[in-house]
């Protein structure tokens, strides 16, 4: 057992700043001849046999202005709730005209809670950019889906949390809108976990 | 039953979201107080392969070089090693790092900062950390910039550090900055941070000793990332 007096200070963020796709996206800004994709292009190899959700939005800031500098990263279990090592990771941006991002995946299944209680399926989702010093971490439920007695969303419920902001609506079948709100009335849930 | 959970993080060590000296953090950092939750789903997270990783991919003096030119500026190394809070090394962590030229010019479309471009460098980079831990860059000193802040102000000399350990949740997006350069001190996007030896551990420091042997300069830079904890739960019985 190592003495937790020990315990080293974790490295401080930072801010990704402008730029972040030259490191992390770099053929998405047309540095071509140096990888041959980009991380996270897809969330899941293989899944042509499954059906596919849509997951897309935007980003706000304070004053409503959707944000297209700015890098999400997404990580999620399948449709049964299984983790993989090599899967279930995606890396996106908004579209430079249109200022919305899409998420093309599999809806996820439930995973089990440390009390052994079922979790609602969800994203996570981790929002980068300029202006933010540090990363920001939210999660993605989705609309339908039984909300009630998730352990996390009944547990933090009680404490005028905009849980509305965690919800993607669905517009049509198999199709949600999921917005982040930086800031404001509508302001997302961002979570320390 | 063994479970597993992230150390809390402690935001006294991290920077300061709100952090109007920094302008673009008005509009964007948001006003609310994070809700704290168990991490559940954020204690796995992606494993990259290493397959995926080309040759070359640490080495930004050839990466991108035409006819085996190099980049302009002087060549350094850089190099350290990603641990947890309880210094276990981290093997397989995924490092992407971006940075600006010698002149202080990024290969983006959005820098507006007229320096020139060095068609020999592209400034990207990745690696995975060996089984130690340890990870090394071959790069070019990146200049210092000037951008609009509160009028123009200068980003002191950095590379920006994107880190992937083991979970999501120690995911780590952060810069390293170059010992003795005197503009970290003034600058805003360092002094969100308060605490002054997480500030300091900001910095890369000279690495003489590994310099000598290999006549380039080098720069060590330790990252360490959130501890993963393993707790001891009597396994509970139905409905309790
Ligand atoms: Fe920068």
């Amino acid at each position: 057992m190592k003495n937790s007096r020990n315990i080293l200070d974790e490295t401080p963020f930072q801010t990704a700043g402008p730029f972040l796709h030259i490191g992390c996206m770099p053929n998405k800004i047309k540095i071509n001849n140096l990888y041959k994709n980009d991380l996270g292009e897809v969330p899941f190899k293989n899944k042509n046999e499954i059906e596919m959700i849509t997951v897309e939005g935007s980003v706000f800031d304070g004053n409503g202005i959707a944000l297209d500098d700015v890098m999400l990263e997404t990580w999620q279990c399948d449709e049964n709730g299984q983790f993989f090592e090599d899967n279930g990771f995606a890396r996106f941006i908004p579209d430079k005209s249109t200022k919305k991002f899409k998420l093309l995946t599999v809806k996820p299944g439930q995973v089990e809670n440390l009390d052994g209680k079922n979790q609602s399926p969800h994203i996570c989702l981790s929002i980068s950019s300029r202006g933010l010093n540090m990363t920001l971490n939210t999660r993605i439920y989705f609309e339908g889906d039984d909300l009630i007695n998730d352990p996390i969303l009944s547990m933090i419920k009680n404490d005028k949390v905009n849980i509305d902001s965690l919800v993607a609506k669905k517009i049509k079948k198999n199709v949600y809108v999921f917005d982040v709100f930086l800031q404001g009335d509508k302001e997302t849930v961002f979570f320390d976990m | 039953m063994n479970v597993k959970s992230l150390v809390k993080r402690n935001y006294k060590k991290q920077p300061e979201i709100d952090f109007p000296d920094y302008k673009s953090s008005i509009f964007r950092a948001p006003k609310n107080k994070k809700i704290s939750i168990p991490s559940n789903l954020e204690i796995f997270g992606p494993i990259f392969n290493k397959k995926t990783i080309g040759e070359l991919d640490n080495d930004l003096t050839l990466n991108f070089s035409k006819n085996k030119n190099s980049p302009l500026g002087h060549k350094i190394i850089v190099h350290g090693t990603v641990s947890d809070q309880f210094s276990n090394p981290i093997k397989g962590a995924l490092i992407e790092i971006w940075q600006a030229n010698a002149a202080g010019k990024y290969l983006h479309q959005d820098d507006k900062n007229p320096a020139p471009i060095d068609p020999n460098f592209s400034g990207c980079g990745r690696s995975l950390t060996s089984s130690d831990g340890s990870y090394e860059f071959l790069t070019i000193q990146p200049g210092p910039y000037p951008y609009p802040n509160r009028g123009i102000e200068w980003r002191p000399m950095h590379i920006h550090f994107s880190i992937f350990g083991e979970s999501f949740g120690q995911r780590l997006i952060t810069q390293m900055y170059f010992e003795g350069d005197p503009l970290i001190n003034i600058c805003p996007m360092v002094n969100s941070i308060a605490d002054e030896k997480a500030k300091k551990s900001l910095v890369g420091k000279l690495d003489t000793s590994r310099s000598n042997i290999q006549n380039i300069l080098a720069y060590k830079f330790d990252i360490v990332l959130r501890g993963v904890k393993q707790t001891f739960f009597e396994n509970r019985q139905e409905g309790l």
